[in-house]
């Protein structure tokens, strides 16, 4: 067996600890069922304690399966070991909620009795995948959350392994609206009529079907998103090709909600492949955003890609290439095809707002580098935050208040006349910022100098 | 054993090592010292495979550490300055999990266990958990994790930081029963006084560089001297060592100096010689002159 499964069921799953679980739950059903109504049923309380056990409790072990080893001083025990990093991940993963997944088995013991005797077996069968994906992607995704947090050497806290813990929770509860919204019954959350068919590259799926397989392709990115920062971590090289197969990916999937895009009224004169190309980019912008924010953001490292780029060793480049800076080229290639189809269809207008924002973007990623690597850049990533917050919000709002918007081109890509001026405005700060960025990036440190104890 | 050529690494803020190359060789004992801050850490976590270097490279049993990382560690033990063990889980279940983190089946795991304990002298304590230990057991438990695979390249990070002086003695003696098992050894201090007892070669850093550019041999320190000192003086006193086979290095009728053997009861048959031969006996203690003449003669000429 997986040794570092076998170490954490040695922690978790003592004689104790199992006959305490199964004595409270037992319990607590008995309780349910004596009294009586539909709400306190048991099946109904086993559906409320599994996510609490192994969506909620269970994200906070999975996100405290490294960091609780970092915090122990054990990780590089572990990080020393001859473990692959796929035995690392699950045997983490699995290991450190093997007690949730105990308790939860036990209240999806209840809730399957339950729907035995009341549904059909089908649904039945895939209420149970539900169930099972969303406790592994609450957890992977807390798991994965608590890995970058490790790889940005951040201190860890309870309340940053509360975040990680967040990361988790957001994930499930996504996944908990976006099939609430498929119920047949009506959605309870947003209180909508059933979503029976979802529109996809111009066809109508059957929604429940077609969540439930949407559901499983993010669980299993999920899971090689832990498995390659794990690989990270045990100082082994990720290639650029798994982030390169994702983004094609995601492009390919959010590409074919363009039904739903095509009831803006802005995009209204928008051809069908416009739309995909401009889903698409937005999607590759947002992981740029999110990923130049997740990533270390190491100047030692940028200016060591640097130099192998210069030599010519194109492929430790590429090996070396984060997945932030994928994804911008990944938003560039796009802008650019979505730019190009849009000139042939000489909507300039267009033209200008895709140029423009892509400026912004590539403003604000090389705020990012920049002030990661200005001396004494202790929580950049909030300073770089409290920046974009001023671009984006604080300093509009002003000039707004002063009446002054022919200057909201400096901030955002502005329709009409402005379109074009924004666009090379944009372009400027961009250029600017990237140009300080470069050559903060290419100064060397020096060795420190150190008076002897 | 171990190859280090312009090993340069930085840390956003510092550049931690500047152009380092050393060799070690294979058996030997090699002290890493340098004051706190000089970079021994860093190295050691780049010769570890645990830091990936900015450029040069490190080759452990000839495998490069960027290419080869999980290799390396399979060849390696280590232990950090700062170290944890799993304080819930008995002594037995640490080893068995670090036997098999290591690789080793489980049909060979329960007896590379029982040899670490030995090893390290913990076979009385397989049933206790680690939690209940004292900080010398503990410091035997996270070397006995360190070794259970029976590595290469053992690195060990201020080993002996926080141990009473029995318990230095009792890591003296394990750690060159480890080096005679076939192990190579590099420790790391800044106490000098603590590695003498067992090192052969020592790298000084500072500033993140070797000072002098190369490990230097530490004379005589492989068997410690020893200062033995009488209460009335005895002009027969370096023809009665010799006659016995020790190694003297200066004497005369009070004083004499002699490198002799780690091993307890050998020094004990000494003692008990001397003073069956009539010797006044005043005091028997070990010499700790050598590496800190070594290290300050090196360092002067920085």
């Amino acid at each position: 067996m997986n040794p570092e499964l076998t170490r954490n069921l040695w922690l978790e799953l003592t004689p104790r600890r199992l006959a305490t679980m199964a004595i409270i739950l037992a319990l607590i059903f008995f309780a349910a069922g004596l009294s009586g109504g539909d709400y306190y049923r048991p099946a109904s309380v086993a559906v409320v304690l599994y996510y609490f056990i192994v969506v909620i409790w269970g994200a906070r072990n999975a996100a405290l399966s490294v960091v609780g080893e970092i915090r122990d001083r054990t990780w590089d025990l572990q990080r020393l070991s001859s473990l692959s990093a796929a035995d690392m991940t699950w045997g983490k993963l699995f290991g450190a909620t093997a007690y949730n997944w105990y308790g939860g088995a036990i209240c999806l013991a209840v809730i399957l009795a339950h729907g035995f005797t009341h549904d059909r077996f089908v649904s039945v069968v895939i209420d149970l995948v539900y169930y099972l994906a969303v406790g592994v992607i609450a957890q992977a995704a807390a798991f994965l959350a608590s890995l970058i947090a490790v790889r940005r050497r951040q201190s860890h806290t309870r309340l940053e392994i509360f975040f990680y813990q967040l990361a988790g929770l957001i994930a499930a509860l996504a996944v908990v609206y976006v099939w609430d919204a498929a119920d047949p019954a009506g959605s309870i959350i947003a209180h909508k009529a059933p979503t029976d068919f979802i529109e996809w590259w111009g066809h109508s799926y059957d929604a429940r079907p077609f969540l439930l397989i949407s559901l499983a392709l993010f669980t299993a990115w999920t899971l090689a998103a832990c498995y390659r920062t794990m690989r990270l971590e045990l100082q082994m090289r990720n290639g650029p090709l798994v982030w390169l197969g994702f983004l094609v990916f995601i492009g390919i999937y959010v590409a074919g909600f363009d039904a739903w895009l095509s009831q803006d009224p802005m995009m209204a004169n928008w051809d069908p492949v416009a739309l995909r190309l401009a889903l698409a980019a937005t999607a590759y912008g947002f992981l740029t955003y999110v990923m130049v924010l997740l990533e270390p953001k190491d100047r030692v490292h940028y200016r060591w890609l640097a130099g192998e780029l210069v030599a010519g060793r194109i492929g430790k480049f590429a090996g070396g290439l984060h997945a932030w800076m994928m994804s911008y080229l990944a938003t560039l290639i796009f802008c650019s095809l979505l730019i190009w189809w849009q000139m042939r269809l000489a909507d300039m207008q267009a033209v200008a707002l895709i140029a423009a924002g892509l400026g912004f973007l590539t403003r604000d990623v090389s705020i990012f580098v920049l002030v990661h690597a200005l001396p004494g850049r202790r929580r950049g990533d909030f300073s770089v935050l409290l920046i974009l917050f001023a671009l984006y919000v604080l300093v509009p709002a002003i000039v707004n208040g002063l009446d002054v918007k022919g200057a909201l081109a400096f901030f955002y890509p502005q329709p009409g006349n402005a379109a074009w001026l924004s666009a090379a405005i944009a372009w400027a700060e961009a250029l600017l910022v990237a140009l300080l960025a470069a050559g903060r990036v290419a100064i060397a440190e020096q060795p420190a100098k150190i008076k002897p104890a | 054993m171990i190859e280090v050529r312009d090993l340069v690494y930085e840390y956003p803020s510092k550049r931690a090592l500047e152009g380092v190359s050393l060799s070690v060789q294979p058996h030997t004992i090699t002290a890493l010292v340098g004051p706190n801050g000089a970079g021994k850490t860093t190295l050691l976590r780049c010769l570890a495979a645990l830091e990936p270097p900015y450029s040069g490279s490190v080759a452990i049993d000839g495998l490069d550490t960027a290419g080869a990382p999980r290799q390396i560690h399979a060849r390696l033990g280590y232990l950090p300055d700062f170290y944890g063990l799993y304080d819930e889980l008995t002594v037995r279940r640490c080893l068995t999990y670090a036997a098999r983190a290591h690789g080793i089946a489980p049909a060979l795991a329960a007896a590379a266990v029982e040899k670490a304990a030995h090893n390290v002298g913990l076979l009385d304590r397989l049933e206790s958990k680690a939690g209940e230990l004292s900080r010398g057991l503990r410091q035997r438990l996270a070397i006995g994790q360190a070794i259970v695979h029976e590595p290469k390249v053992l690195l060990l990070d201020e080993p002996a930081a926080g141990l009473d002086p029995q318990a230095r003695r009792d890591l003296s003696a394990l750690l060159l029963s480890l080096r005679d098992a076939g192990m190579t050894l590099v420790v790391s201090s800044h106490i000098l006084a603590e590695l003498e007892d067992y090192c052969s070669e020592m790298i000084i850093i500072e500033n993140g560089r070797v000072v002098g550019g190369k490990a230097i041999k530490v004379r005589e320190v492989e068997r410690t001297r020893y200062m033995i000192e009488l209460a009335t003086a005895r002009s027969d006193l370096r023809e009665f060592l010799e006659s016995a086979g020790i190694d003297v290095v200066n004497a005369d009728g009070i004083h004499a100096l002699i490198s002799f053997t780690h091993n307890v009861s050998a020094r004990a048959k000494l003692i008990r010689d001397l003073v069956g031969a009539g010797f006044e006996l005043a005091s028997f203690a070990a010499s700790t002159k050598a590496l800190e003449d070594a290290y300050f003669s090196q360092v002067g000429h920085a």
